[in-house]
């Protein structure tokens, strides 16, 4: 009886690597994250009719873009952050396989977010608004159905 | 003397063990914007000129309530990733400087916005959390 105690132990010591093995077996997660995230929170200084330009970027910084529109020149805040995680069926048979057969589930999700901020002639602000914004999704998730 | 040998090569095989698929990536678009020549630019006396001449021709010119901008920009994106046999991790983030200098109808310097986040760019490795 006690003898095979200490075999029990290195099977379930085995199993136990295995399992760990088995649960990261090919998982592979990545993120890229754009520019910083700005909230609601961070421009609830601007008063239209009286935030000018000037303002906003020393609260905010400088936008990533300017472009004219017909209502008049928009500046533009982006920033996102992307996530993506995969799960190789097939990484486990590199341990032991010369090939690797591959079965992998991968999912991405691109968040781009904007803040828009339309400027009168006069340079302060006419109008301003996030785009649409998406709730947090989870960052390992990989199942694309 | 001779018994650091061994302590040495465990050093190094476990140095090796620890980096093993460690990569490092640094990726930039533009040149960095210099503050010493943004700060030399002032409203209502620098010309057009004056600004090419002290940051170099801009990255893009846009137009916007009659006026002309100047757009200059740089981006900085580090990203770290740790490739295991079974197990990757991948991270990058990017982060960008921006700088607009407006010109009145006459070509002079009217307003000058910069902003600079590239500073807060970091090497982060673990992608959960914030």
């Amino acid at each position: 009886m006690s003898s095979l105690a200490p075999r029990f132990s290195s099977i379930r010591f085995a199993i136990g690597i295995l399992c760990i093995l088995f649960l990261y077996a090919g998982c592979s997660v990545r993120r890229v994250a754009f520019n910083d995230v700005v909230t609601v929170e961070q421009v609830s200084f601007i008063r239209v009719g009286q935030t000018t330009i000037g303002d906003l970027a020393d609260h905010i910084g400088a936008p990533d873009e300017i472009t004219e529109s017909e209502f008049g020149v928009v500046a533009l805040y982006n920033w996102s952050d992307t996530k993506s995680a995969a799960f190789d069926f097939g990484a486990l048979a590199r341990l032991i396989l010369p090939y690797a057969p591959t079965m992998t589930l991968n999912k991405t999700g691109i968040t781009p977010e904007q803040l828009q901020v339309v400027f009168d002639p006069q340079w302060t602000v006419r109008a301003y608004g996030f785009s649409r914004r998406t709730m947090d999704k989870p960052i390992v998730w990989f199942w694309p159905f | 003397m001779l018994s650091f040998k061994p302590l040495i090569g465990i050093i190094l095989v476990l140095a090796l063990t620890l980096t093993q698929g460690c990569v490092v990536t640094r990726g930039t678009i533009g040149e960095p914007l210099q503050e010493d020549a943004i700060s030399q630019i002032k409203k209502g006396t620098t010309t057009m000129a004056e600004v090419v001449a002290l940051i170099g021709a801009p990255d893009r010119i846009v137009r916007g309530n009659d006026r002309e901008i100047f757009h200059y920009y740089y981006y900085d994106g580090k990203s770290p990733a740790m490739l295991l046999v079974l197990l990757n991790f991948i991270r990058m983030d990017i982060k960008s400087d921006n700088l607009y200098v407006f010109f009145d109808k006459n070509g002079i310097a009217e307003e000058v916005v910069y902003g600079k986040r590239t500073g807060r760019t970091q090497f982060r490795l673990w992608p959960f959390g914030e």
